[in-house]
């Protein structure tokens, strides 16, 4: 069944660009919605997945340009990604969880199809000719904006690290 | 473009290993002379080593159970044959297969003629029996309604209530 095989894909990729559990859930089902109806014009010669992650990408963005949530907080990361992010070196384990909650809070500093390409190539490790059939862009434009987002992102990171230092 | 801001544009190859021998070379003795870039390349290490460690969470039972809604078909009436099969109707197809059979036997019949003389004589003997009854209910209201009249008219003249006619004081 798709719910079965796509579920915890959508879920991700929503929660990753949304930033909280409640929202991703509302954007997976709008996502699951859209699906049905668009089901029946599906052509059987395009890969199902890239065409079924590029209809939810344009239902994001589209959210997205509709509420405009780079006005909102991101929330917190859910319990669950630290649980299955911990180390055994308790130290370095409260360094990477800043360093992620710091990343997790710069993602809205991104415009949204940045962000979708930085989630899609760095968080869920796709490759870039991967992206780029979902973002339905060149693989030169794909690679360009997600270094830039990476690039961004550090910057982000290196600013909050040396105002970290001279707090302390 | 500073030097600075050539190379941060080579930081996100050169920290995927795609850059060629000489630009490496050129990141390399600028990060070496550079703290500022050197500290945003290792932030940029940084971000792709949290990035991938963020892991995919399960989605609730109760978005499960919210997605297979949507994706459970509408219940729509659809003909199918095996409604023909349902015990309820089979006493329906019996009657409807003893009519048949009859109306058969009646077409095939080589006294048709007869058959529909009699059933003509029996419609018209059973609307002249209709047309009796209603008649004698007919005249059973009339006479009803005569008898009620000659009760309310013997009420009148008894006067059970004792009322008094202004005129007479």
């Amino acid at each position: 069944m798709l719910v079965d095989l796509y579920a915890k894909k959508i879920f991700n990729m929503a929660y990753q660009f949304a930033g909280n559990v409640p929202e991703a859930e509302d954007l997976s089902q709008d996502i699951f919605m859209k699906l049905h109806h668009a089901l029946p014009k599906y052509d059987f010669a395009k890969n199902f997945t890239a065409w079924f992650l590029t209809l939810a990408k344009n239902a994001l963005i589209d959210e997205y340009r509709r509420t405009k949530w780079e006005k909102r907080q991101r929330g917190e990361f859910d319990e669950r990604v630290h649980a299955a992010a911990d180390t055994d070196d308790p130290e370095r384990g409260l360094a990477e969880e800043e360093t992620r909650r710091i990343l997790w809070a710069g993602l809205n500093a991104l415009p949204p199809d940045m962000r979708l390409a930085v989630i899609l190539k760095e968080i869920q490790g796709k490759k870039y000719e991967e992206v780029a059939e979902i973002l339905g862009l060149p693989v030169g434009t794909v690679k360009s904006r997600i270094n830039r987002g990476r690039l961004q992102l550090a910057r982000i990171l290196k600013d909050r690290k040396e105002s970290a230092d001279v707090a302390l | 473009m500073s030097p600075c801001e050539r190379i941060e544009e080579l930081l996100a190859s050169y920290a995927d290993g795609e850059l060629g021998p000489e630009e490496k070379a050129l990141v390399e003795a600028h990060l070496a002379a550079c703290p500022e870039c050197a500290a945003l390349a290792a932030c940029l290490r940084s971000a792709d080593a949290a990035f991938a460690a963020i892991p995919e969470i399960e989605p609730s039972p109760t978005l499960m159970d919210r997605l297979r809604a949507v994706a459970a078909p509408r219940r729509r009436f659809r003909f199918g044959f095996d409604v023909l099969l349902r015990p309820s109707l089979q006493p329906v197809f019996a009657v409807l297969t003893i009519l048949a059979v009859g109306f058969s036997l009646y077409m095939a019949s080589p006294d048709k003629k007869r058959i529909d003389q009699a059933v003509n004589r029996q419609i018209h003997l059973g609307y002249s029996a209709f047309e009796k009854l209603t008649a004698r209910a007919g005249a059973l209201t009339d006479s009803l309604g005569a008898a009620a009249d000659n009760l309310f008219v013997s009420l009148e003249r008894i006067n059970p209530l004792g009322k008094t006619d202004a005129s007479d004081r």
